[in-house]
């Protein structure tokens, strides 16, 4: 099934007031491929992903995972559907270990939740699978430092494990390079492109940093006002004329494609 | 992908051993009566019956100690452990007291029904807080569970209920059975304070080492994250609100058999307080840190009040404002800390004679 749609959303709406966030966006994403939305500042893009990952109800249309409707699904259940989500603000438990943090991970989709009288330790396997993830986000050697000591670089590959670590179908990462270090990025990029193709998953991936967007997406999406201003392969949308002018606009420079 | 292993594999060393401190020190208190008795010139028999004199006398006070130690680590559960901001908690105590002042006194029951009335009580207060859980978190939270308090202690204060909860006066003299009488069998009672403090303790610390523990640490650090991870964080906070109500409750039960008077105060707002400077003294989250919190609050008031009289209570703010001033985190706390610290710079030092020694 190489166009198997996993996630899709139907005329999705978001108003603040008289403010629309997101108007009317309805899209497919295919499953294990690397969909990017990029857009201006103020383009509804984390708004929408908020949508997505219902981190906030939307005032109008559904979305859809793998056909089922998870428009108002609580909060915890979209976990447990094999949906991990990262945020553009770091968001990580600061005064556990590196290791605990992604442990927890582990653990929130396991059975052994209500065990209240028995040391986790005794639970092996999400102590092993924590290592295991740990080392392929690059961050073993620090894995029982406390996560709040950890550079910034370092704490979004921490995220970027915690998502990881439940073996989610589809990963909704906000702006996964935001405050780093510019020579950090590519690095983070790799790994996630890596993690993409290696476990066949779906990665979406909202950017403002177009050179990032055009190297490793396979489709991009670009909002402009809430709206999906165009839809299409990287270099078609390098191309797109509607896109030059609305919102590139000679403010970003667009190499590579 | 790399097949990382786990370097550092839980230690198999004993428990005995882990926790040698800890018993050396259930063994002193359990002890100390009989030392003390000794130094007074009486024999231990007399303790065991219960003789006036020192030796009961201090019994009666680590007696407080202890009721006191199992209030203050029930607060530190939901408070330094989940991170449940509740300004409600000397109601957890005061309904443990209550239900047992009136089933001895009012009903007329046995232990073994006046146990049980303690347990549902506690079941049905922690319910009550749960109710309010989904929908105030944060100091809107402290606020809600201090007006549920506030209910609480008016309606025990109310004339109304006289006849149950002898209103403003309380319930003096409650009944208690010669199995518990703090009176005629001091040191039976010393043994079970003691005891049940060592057991909450030890209940509380597997708890939080526990597979839910850990959630319940994760939502103090950062509950949205846990309900991304998939979490339903009511659940697990609600399961810390019961354990912390059914010891808290259980405290309450033997402050009402040991006094043996319930009073009104124990439902006010000054008795959470006392419950925060308790986990404060000791280190906010760690546990032993409310047992420590616990035995130099009840310790200090009693002697400064001795030495000083009048002047005590000013003395006491002047003690508490210089501990957290100089123990920030607390005795426990800052002691983790500075071990940390500690241990680090010895690591460095290590470190640091290792590479001279490699150096050419």
């Amino acid at each position: 099934m190489p166009d198997e749609i996993i996630l899709e959303t139907r005329h999705l709406r978001r108003e603040f007031g008289a403010l629309v966030a997101v108007a009317d966006v309805t899209m497919q994403v295919k499953a294990r491929s690397l969909h990017s939305i990029i857009g201006p500042n103020g383009a509804g893009k984390t708004t929408f992903f908020n949508l997505l990952s219902g981190n906030i109800p939307p005032t109008g249309g559904q979305v859809l995972f793998k056909g089922q409707d998870i428009t108002n699904l609580p909060l915890h259940r979209t976990a447990h559907l094999g949906i991990g989500r990262s945020f553009q603000i770091t968001n990580i438990f600061p005064n556990l270990t590196v290791l605990e943090n992604i442990r927890l991970a582990c653990q929130a989709l396991g059975k052994d939740n209500f065990r209240l009288f028995q040391s986790h330790r005794r639970f092996r396997q999400y102590e092993e699978r924590a290592w295991v993830v740990a080392a392929q986000v690059g961050l073993q050697e620090r894995a029982l430092m406390p996560a709040r000591t950890l550079p910034h670089g370092d704490q979004r590959k921490l995220e970027l494990g915690m998502i990881l670590a439940p073996d989610p179908e589809l990963l909704l990462l906000d702006e996964p390079t935001a405050g780093m270090a510019s020579e950090q990025v590519p690095e983070l990029l790799a790994l996630i492109q890596q993690i993409q193709a290696a476990g066949q998953k779906t990665v979406m991936l909202v950017e403002h940093n177009m050179n990032v967007v055009m190297s490793v997406s396979d489709r991009i999406t670009v909002m402009h006002q809430g709206r999906v201003l165009a839809e299409g392969a990287p270099a078609e949308i390098a191309a797109n004329e509607t896109v030059q002018t609305a919102y590139l606009g000679g403010l970003y420079e667009i190499s590579g494609q | 992908m790399s097949a990382a292993t786990n370097p550092y594999p839980p230690s198999r060393s004993g428990w005995l051993k882990n926790n040698a401190g800890w018993l050396a020190l259930t063994l002193l208190l359990l002890a100390l009566p009989f030392l003390a008795a000794l130094l007074d010139g009486q024999t231990p028999a007399n303790v065991l019956a219960s003789e006036t004199g020192n030796a009961k006398f201090m019994q009666g006070l680590l007696i407080e100690v202890f009721i006191l130690a199992i209030y203050a680590i029930s607060y530190d559960l939901i408070l330094g452990v989940t991170g449940l901001l509740s300004f409600g908690h000397a109601m957890f105590f005061a309904v443990g007291a209550y239900a047992t002042g009136i089933a001895l006194k009012t009903m007329g029951w046995g232990l073994g029904q006046t146990l049980l009335a303690v347990i549902v009580a506690s079941i049905v207060q922690a319910l009550l807080f749960a109710l309010v859980l989904p929908r105030v978190k944060g100091i809107t939270f402290a606020l809600v569970t201090l007006g549920l308090a506030s209910v609480f202690s008016i309606v025990v204060r109310s004339s109304d209920l006289a006849a149950y909860t002898g209103a403003d006066v309380g319930l003096q003299g409650v009944i208690v059975p010669a199995l518990l009488n703090t009176n005629t069998a001091r040191f039976r009672f010393y043994v079970i304070a003691l005891l049940a403090t060592v057991l909450v303790y030890l209940v509380y610390r597997r708890f939080v080492d526990s597979p839910t523990g850990r959630v319940c640490i994760a939502i103090r650090e950062n509950e949205n994250r846990a309900l991304m991870l998939g979490y339903n964080t009511f659940t697990f906070k609600l399961v810390a609100l019961l354990l912390s109500s059914a010891a808290a409750a259980f405290a309450g039960m033997l402050h009402a058999l040991h006094q043996p008077i319930v009073s009104p105060n124990v439902a006010s707002l000054g008795y959470t307080v006392a419950a925060l400077l308790m986990i404060l003294i000791g280190g906010v989250g760690t546990l032993s840190g409310a047992l420590f919190g616990a035995a130099v609050f009840r310790l200090l008031e009693f002697f400064l009040d001795r030495w000083f009289g009048e002047i005590a209570n000013s003395l006491l703010g002047l003690i508490y404002i210089g501990l957290v001033m100089f123990l920030p985190y607390g005795i426990v706390g800052t002691w983790r800390a500075r071990s940390f610290q500690i241990k680090q710079g010895w690591d460095r030092l290590l470190r640091l004679l290792h590479l001279q020694h490699r150096a050419p």
